[in-house]
């Protein structure tokens, strides 16, 4: 159809409308296939791998050792899998690092060599990628560990070390001070100061893990039990793949709305615009259905632009994103193909879809008037007066604030469109600033406030020795809250620990938000932490049941307090309840934290030391800061994409009247005052709207994954940030507006002259 | 006889009054000759050219054009009868503004299952040489042609023409009169003109006059003038 040549010209005629839609549309598309590319290739490699390679379903670590004839005998009473691991921490550098050398196993949680091979011979070492990558390390070098000389025979990776964590407390992994590796079991004896020996258990189902695990503390002293769904390492993955899937679709789906709303504006403005010809056609004999498709074109054009280049530069961007996530999980691409197809089906017709459907009805009914109609011009409604502006106190104002109310109540639709483009940028903004400052929060809370010790050992063994000054004695176990004021609690994926400690301690000062301390309510019941309080919707004064894990015993306490810690599941208690509740000597405890660095004794299980801990979470968290910086520029952008395209749309459609008020000597100025800045109060009430909106979605955001992730963001805004949002917002619009102006100024004063003979 | 009406009546709606914008009106338009409608502004001619070109509904009375029976016909059959046996032409010539001198006629060729010759038309419309043009890069007089002939290529029964040399000077308008005189004797299309142009009614084989909605004159003219020779009013 020969008019198909016009939709071409049009575009060229209005590329920056066109364009701006397509941008829209491209980052909706791109924002969707490159994330959910990215996580579904992560969820394949994670599924392949676990599968593969024997996940452990649990491990445990007992006191004592135990003979390969009694491992025999659990795995054929239980039905289940079991294997010995040894593992040791080497310093690495002498800078801090520490490497965490792993012996080979057969069974469970079998290394994957993604690069030469696996250790075989004495001296001979393999590392994980990443940790191999941030110390500069290739396959054939030789290190030095411990003055030894080993050789990297291959780049390795292990099942229950997806998330490289140091302790299972860690938040954020950093492959500069921690690293994993394997060695043959020899050489890690001769390395290492001390080895621990887990074993390992797989195929079995809950009942059996249960049943094992109590035959075990029956005749063992269990120093640590944990199962798959708890351990960190394991988990942190899965919870990344779940909490992604509603960032995934929420972004991508308001960045879409955003620009289909915006085809549907330009399309309904492009009929009103060529009514006449509409209507002439309509005279020479095109049919409605000729017409519809001839419309239709603009959005299949729009549709099909943005959604390959959306979809090419999402499977491109896919790449790194995969990478970036592969690097931050230690998962190997086993096989070739492991990403989901269906993303980039997904990502190209859904987005059609929806645009053809909506276009499709916005341009039905002006297509269906009758061709005298469309060749008649369309000015009686115009004249009236809408509700907004027949208000009594609209009418006393000035001309200009008259005039421009009138324009604002006749487009509210564009309104409408302002007011979500800028709470989406604002919210964006918001959620940024709000991570910058809540990463700051996390730390000061939870590492410097309450935290005040510098060190915590954990002991093998149960300690009874007196604890020194700059020692205060703590005991801590696995343990569960399973009812909440009298009903069954929510099962929480992850594990809960409950802390034993002194009142009177100095090393940990409990506190609210307001900063006042609990230790003083620990005698009357328990304190939480800010995750596990948020996770399970409790609250100062509820009621809980708590089971141990060792000996299934329950008791109920009251919750006196929450206080912000915000990483963990964590309940306080006094030290001697926790050692009756679990049944332990009275003045006994299993750790303890100091100021000075403790010994390294055959006692200790592995020490804690606070500054790594702080260390490693700012030098990851500098990642987060930087993706604020890129989210501002998300945000920014689109902002300038909406704004531009409304105040665009708005100067072509009042070009008569712009170009009237050229004749009658008004200064380009006062026009753009009179017709461009009109939506000032919309802009701001937009990003006042977002402020509350942002931080309580963010809450809820936080709320939602606190039960995957295990840390709670203190949602933290300072006037500062919120300053820096405005200002952000108000140069973004200032910005459109300058471009918008230079379209005003085009406007030519024959224009009104035209429109006046029509 | 190409077209005829019988006791036509349409009443618009205009606020709260209705408006009789054609009573009663009867006439015969014979086939392969020019007629004009004359009347002053407000006058019915050009609710009389919209009812015969299908793009309005009478209320009532019976139009027949070519043994369509316009009363009894849905818009789809409207549609259809205006695709195959009508050719519209309008005072401001409503060009695409996107498309080329050879773009807009083709807009009309490609409704046509027996069109004229592209190159043709264009040479008889005078226009072939600007046939890439644009229509802002022509005067009011080429545009016309150019809406000419994209009636004309899709070799209609019926040229209805409103108004077409209303936004023209007297030398252009003639040329155009011309030419719309030459379409009707070369291919024996039926040729209405509307017009408040009362000199014009000297080169048409018939005249209808009409005042405030009512045909109250119509006569054949034994010897319809050349165009060029019409008193320009």
């Amino acid at each position: 159809m020969i008019l198909r040549k016009s939709i071409l010209r049009q575009f060229k005629e209005k590329k920056f409308q066109y364009f701006g839609v397509i941008i829209l549309l491209l980052l909706s598309i791109m924002l969707y296939v490159s994330m959910s590319m990215g996580i579904s290739t992560l969820d394949n490699r994670n599924d392949q791998f676990k599968e593969e390679y024997m996940q452990e379903d649990f491990h445990m670590i007992l006191a004592n050792e135990v003979s390969s004839d009694q491992l025999e005998e659990w795995e054929k009473n239980y039905n289940l899998s079991l294997e010995e691991r040894l593992y040791g921490d080497i310093p690495y550098n002498g800078n801090g690092t520490t490497l965490r050398l792993f012996s080979n196993t057969n069974k469970i949680n079998i290394p994957y060599a993604s690069e030469g091979k696996l250790p075989e011979e004495a001296d001979e070492i393999a590392l994980s990628p990443v940790f191999a990558k941030a110390h500069h390390i290739t396959v054939g070098d030789e290190i030095d560990v411990k003055g030894r000389t080993l050789k990297v025979t291959g780049l390795v990776y292990l099942p229950d070390y997806i998330y490289v964590l140091e302790r299972e407390s860690d938040l954020l992994s950093d492959p500069n001070t921690f690293g994993i590796g394997m060695t043959t079991e020899h050489t890690l004896q001769s390395i290492a100061d001390k080895t621990v020996t887990q074993i390992l258990g797989n195929e079995a189902s809950e009942e059996e893990r249960n049943a094992f695990k109590s035959a075990v503390t029956e005749n063992y002293s269990l120093l640590k039990w944990m199962n798959q769904e708890e351990n960190p390492r394991i988990q942190f993955v899965e919870s990344e793949i779940e909490s992604s899937e509603t960032m995934i679709t929420t972004l991508p789906l308001f960045i879409l709305a955003l620009s289909v709303f915006m085809v549907l504006m330009i399309m309904k403005r492009r009929l009103e615009m060529q009514r006449k010809e509409i209507g002439t056609m309509k005279a020479l004999g095109y049919r409605n259905s000729e017409l519809t498709k001839h419309y239709m074109m603009y959005a299949t054009i729009i549709g099909l632009v943005g959604s390959i280049l959306g979809v090419t530069a999402g499977a491109a961007l896919s790449i790194p994103i995969t990478d970036l996530y592969s690097n931050y999980f230690n998962l190997p691409s086993i096989s070739y193909f492991d990403w989901d197809p269906r993303v980039l089906v997904i990502g190209f017709f859904v987005p059609n879809i929806i645009l053809l459907i909506m276009t499709y009805f916005v341009i039905k009914k002006p297509l269906q008037q009758s061709p005298l109609d469309l060749l008649r011009p369309k000015d009686t409604s115009k004249g009236k007066k809408s509700l907004l502006e027949r208000l009594p106190i609209i009418n006393k104002g000035s001309f200009i604030s008259r005039f421009r109310i009138r324009l604002l109540a006749r487009s509210k639709a564009r309104a409408v469109y302002i007011l979500l483009g800028v709470m989406f940028s604002s919210i964006l903004l918001i959620f940024g600033a709000t991570m910058y400052k809540g990463m700051d929060g996390i730390v000061d809370s939870t590492y410097k406030d309450i935290m005040t010790y510098n060190y915590a050992a954990h002991f093998k063994t149960l300690q009874q020795e007196e604890t020194t000054k700059g020692e205060s004695p703590f005991t801590v176990a696995e343990a569960d809250i399973i009812e909440i004021n009298g009903e069954k609690a929510k099962e929480i994926e992850q594990q809960s620990m409950i802390y034993g400690i002194e009142p009177d301690t100095e090393h940990i000062q409990l506190q609210t938000e307001d900063g006042k301390l609990l230790h003083s309510t620990l005698k009357n019941g328990v304190v939480l932490s800010e995750p596990f309080a948020s996770a399970l919707g409790l609250s100062k004064g509820d009621t809980i049941t708590l089971e141990n894990a060792y000996n299934n015993k329950t008791i109920e306490k009251e919750v006196t307090g929450i206080a912000k810690v915000y990483i963990g599941f964590s309940i306080y208690s006094e030290r001697s309840e926790v050692n009756e509740f679990l049944g332990y000597p009275k003045g006994v405890y299993t750790a303890k934290w100091t100021e000075d660095k403790p010994d390294n004794s055959e006692d200790v299980l592995f020490i804690e030391n606070k500054q790594d801990i702080i260390e490693n979470f700012e030098s990851t968290s500098s990642l987060t800061r930087y993706s604020v910086f890129g989210i501002a520029g998300f945000a920014f952008l689109i902002g300038v994409i909406v704004l531009t395209l409304i105040t665009n749309l708005i100067v072509e459609e009042n070009s008569p009247s712009i170009s009237l008020f050229k004749v009658m000597g008004y200064k380009d100025q006062e026009i753009s005052r009179l017709m461009i800045n009109v939506y000032t109060p919309i802009v701001l009430l937009g990003f006042l709207l977002s402020v509350p909106i942002g931080i309580l979605s963010i809450e809820q955001l936080m709320n939602s994954i606190v039960e995957q992730t295990g840390f709670a963001m203190p949602v933290q805004l300072s006037w500062l940030m919120i300053l820096i949002s405005l200002m952000i917002i108000l140069f973004t619009y200032y910005v459109s507006l300058f471009l918008s102006r230079r379209k005003l100024k085009n406007v030519s004063l024959q224009e009104a002259l035209n429109k006046q003979q029509d | 006889m190409s077209i005829v009406l019988w006791n036509v009546n349409r009443i618009y709606q205009s606020g709260e009054v209705n408006v009789h914008a054609l009573k009663n009106a009867s006439i015969e338009i014979p086939d392969k000759q020019i007629v004009a409608i004359l009347g002053p502004s407000g006058s019915g001619k050009s609710t009389l050219l919209n009812v015969i070109g299908g793009i309005d509904r009478h209320d009532e009375g019976e139009i027949t054009v070519h043994d369509h029976d316009l009363t009894k016909m849905k818009d789809k059959e409207l549609t259809e009868y205006r695709r195959n046996t009508l050719g519209f032409i309008f005072q401001q010539y409503n060009l695409m503004p996107t498309l080329t001198v050879e773009e807009n006629v083709e807009v009309g060729k490609e409704l046509s299952q027996n069109p004229l010759n592209m190159k043709d038309t264009l040479e008889k419309v005078g226009m072939w040489d600007k046939k890439d043009k644009f229509p802002y890069q022509l005067s009011g007089g080429e545009q016309q042609r150019v809406a000419i002939a994209r009636a004309l290529i899709k070799n209609p029964r019926v040229l209805l023409c409103d108004e077409p040399t209303g936004a023209l000077d007297e030398e252009t308008g003639k040329k155009i009169l011309s030419l719309l005189k030459y379409v009707n004797e070369t291919y024996g299309t039926t040729v209405c003109i509307i017009t408040h142009n009362n000199g014009i009614g000297e080169m048409a084989h018939k005249v209808v006059r009409m005042k405030s909605g009512e045909i109250i004159e119509h006569y054949y003219n034994e010897e319809p003038v050349d165009p060029e020779k019409v008193k320009w009013v």
